[in-house]
């Protein structure tokens, strides 16, 4: 453990102590991990040959700490972590992940005004109707080290029996150098029920500027052992930037310019997402679950190698293989940093599978997860054992590692695997 | 009108009042009252909430332990509520057979199956469902002396496919109706778990449940005692038992 984080996890605790002490009556929940992690980089990938581009650090430490703090309505959850690795000096930074108010209007009217954390989805790594939810990874759904920061929103629920009506108002305003600026305005409407033992619900979302999008989603149980879910979200047109290289016909280009743009947002092509999946649990209580997943705004496995020459092309020129005017190399590495821009956490492509299994046994908890591009093969596998020391100690190890050909998604990432080891404390 | 006034003692017996039952007319109670009349030792009120504590052994020696608070509304509404540091903040909803938990990590109710376990060997079922009378149909099979008990033993099946087992064995104290002892059997017919109900206190003005055993039948030397305490009567809005409404619970 590096000093930094001593001193870290010192001071976390003494705030701790004294807003345990001064808070009588406060629902809390307080967790702090420290986490070691090693990565064996990828230095062949032309996304980041030999670490070049986007230098990535190969040894580094987190100590992060959430405090979830509940009184009356009020609400907060607060993030601090420190930060140490082998490239960037030390560096400490604070996140105010929710702060919001609950209001109770009657027995059947709820209101929430403030910064909070929403899902709306029943999906486990993927959530097409999570409109109003942060962005997250699929490789690592249960936000393990609780990084996911909320979204300012005004919501309403009306409660009827087993329904519910829910409107969200939500704007990323931003207050910076003493200026409050607003962002776009975005509402989302969500009607809930539970009928004959399904969860059902309907979805509409639209973001200024942008098209109304629907969907759907639901759950159900059949028998003791099997759950089966689904979401679909669709609208006309698509508003995801695409990189311009996709519809050339040349991928050894230079752009001099950001080279992002909505292609189809005037569409009148209908753009869905589209989620279906299972989870089974056997009588020893191993639990498996399996989910498909197709983003039509991904890109397709033509446009995918097309994005794959044109960065091969980049780094060619920065590894000097490819011969250009001198004042070109400075342009083509921005180049290369802008095609980084392509990759998304939630997945580049279309199609993708999700596998997890998982068995708790005693003070053992052992977890298995696939992630898999169904448009070229590469997967992400990660298996994780957390052993609890006690009601409030755990530690745990988790080896995330990353195949497929150089040039698919995950085979071509910055790296080819890494070893997490942590420790927690929850109160 | 002996008939009416039976119907309106199990009726009432099945809400939420509890009367002595020394003295009830034993020989003219079917199954399914004597079924009602035991729920009644486990469930004080109509709306209720109560400690749970579950301690789980292997081969005698405790391995975990874990608190709940466990709120119960009518007769098909339970809520739980984990209280030990490394699940706090996680709830479980059950509403008739269906069941949903809530993380905090991951802020979204989940729906779950039966057989997913709350912790150890104790089924989700063993804790949020305690009126068997809302889940199995009993009938009288034979009398039997437990321990020195005289006890009507009950064949119960299951009246929904929800229901946590498929067939119980159960073993009801002739004189106060209270449980005695229970075998539970899985849909494919397998012995799943032995129950005992091993205490019964005063709470709250009211003799209840405060202890039972689950034995683990199909892995050995597994046992699960569950420890009942503050019963206390409780009303709670019908949103409190609405999936949507568990993001906003603490």
């Amino acid at each position: 453990m590096t000093s930094l984080s001593r001193k870290f996890l010192i001071l976390a605790a003494v705030c701790f102590t004294v807003i345990k002490a001064a808070a009588q009556g406060l629902e809390y929940r307080f967790s702090i991990a420290d986490e070691g992690t090693l990565t064996k980089l990828n230095l062949t990938t032309p996304l980041n040959f030999q670490n070049g581009i986007l230098p990535q650090p190969v040894q580094q430490n987190d100590a992060i700490s959430n405090l979830f703090l509940s009184f009356g309505g009020l609400s907060t959850s607060l993030n601090v972590s420190a930060l140490a690795n082998n490239l960037t000096p030390p560096d400490y930074s604070y996140s105010i992940r929710e702060l919001s108010y609950d209001l109770s209007l009657s027995d059947n009217l709820d209101v929430t005004v403030g910064r909070k954390i929403l899902k709306w989805g029943p999906g486990y790594a993927f959530n097409p109707t999570g409109v109003v939810e942060p962005q997250r990874s699929p490789s690592d759904p249960s936000d393990r080290l609780g990084q996911n920061v909320g979204r300012t929103l005004i919501s309403m629920t009306a409660f009827a029996g087993k329904s519910s009506l829910t409107f969200v108002y939500l704007n990323d305003a931003q207050f910076q150098s003493g200026v409050f600026h607003w962002g776009e305005h975005e509402y989302a409407l969500r009607a809930y029920t539970f009928l004959s033992g399904l969860d059902l619900s309907g979805i509409l979302h639209y973001r200024q500027g942008d098209r109304l999008e629907a969907g759907t989603n639901w759950s159900c149980v059949f028998g003791e052992n099997l759950e089966l879910h689904g979401e679909f979200l669709a609208k006309k047109g698509s508003s995801a930037m695409y990189h311009q290289i996709l519809s050339s016909d040349n991928p050894d280009q230079i752009f001099a310019s950001y080279p992002y743009a909505e292609r189809f947002d005037n569409s009148n092509e209908i753009f869905y997402k589209l989620l279906l999946g299972e989870q089974y649990t056997f009588e020893n209580g191993i639990n498996i679950a399996f989910e498909y997943y197709r983003n039509m705004d991904g890109l397709s496995i033509s446009e995918w190698n097309q994005w794959m020459k044109f960065v091969k092309f980049q780094n060619g020129i920065q590894q000097g293989s490819i011969a250009v005017p001198p004042q070109m190399i400075g342009p083509s590495r921005n180049n290369l940093l802008w095609a980084l821009q392509t990759l998304s956490p939630r997945g580049t492509m279309r199609d993708y599978f999700f596998g997890r299994e998982y068995y708790s046994a005693n003070r053992w908890d052992f977890e298995f997860i696939q992630l898999m591009n169904g448009d070229d093969a590469s997967i992400v596998l990660v298996p994780t054992v957390t052993y609890k020391i006690s009601e409030f100690f755990s530690v745990y190890g988790r080896f995330t590692a990353f195949l497929g050909r150089s040039d698919s998604e995950y085979g071509a990432l910055f790296m080819k695997n890494s070893t997490n080891l942590g420790i927690q404390f929850q109160l | 009108m002996k008939e009416l006034l039976k119907i309106v003692i199990v009726a009432i017996f099945a809400g939420t009042t509890i009367t002595p039952l020394h003295g009830q007319d034993n020989a003219k109670l079917t199954g399914d009252e004597i079924l009602r009349l035991s729920d009644v030792n486990r469930n004080g009120w109509t709306s209720y909430s109560v400690t749970t504590t579950i301690m789980n052994y292997e081969d005698k020696e405790l391995t975990e332990e874990g608190l709940f608070e466990v709120s119960i509304k009518g007769m098909d509404k339970t809520l739980v509520k984990f209280m030990n540091a490394d699940v706090k903040g996680q709830y479980l909803l059950m509403v008739d057979d269906d069941m949903w938990i809530y993380m905090p990590n991951t802020r979204k109710p989940i729906r779950i199956t039966p057989l997913q376990r709350l912790m150890g060997n104790a089924s989700n079922g063993d804790v949020a469902r305690t009126r068997y009378a809302e889940d199995y149909a009993a009938k009288v099979t034979k009398e039997e002396t437990i321990e020195g008990v005289p006890c009507y033993v009950l064949e119960l099946n299951a009246k929904r496919d929800g229901a946590t087992y498929k067939r119980i064995d159960y073993w009801v104290e002739k004189e106060t109706k209270r449980p005695k002892k229970a075998e539970m059997y899985l849909i494919s017919g397998k012995h799943f778990k032995s129950i005992s109900f091993d205490r019964y206190q005063e709470a709250a003005g009211r003799t209840l449940l405060t202890q039972m055993t689950i034995i683990d039948r199909l892995r050995e030397g597994r046992t699960t005692v569950m420890k009942y305490a503050s019963y206390a009567e409780k009303e709670m809005p019908e949103k409190y038992f609405n999936k949507d409404y568990l993001e906003k619970l603490r």
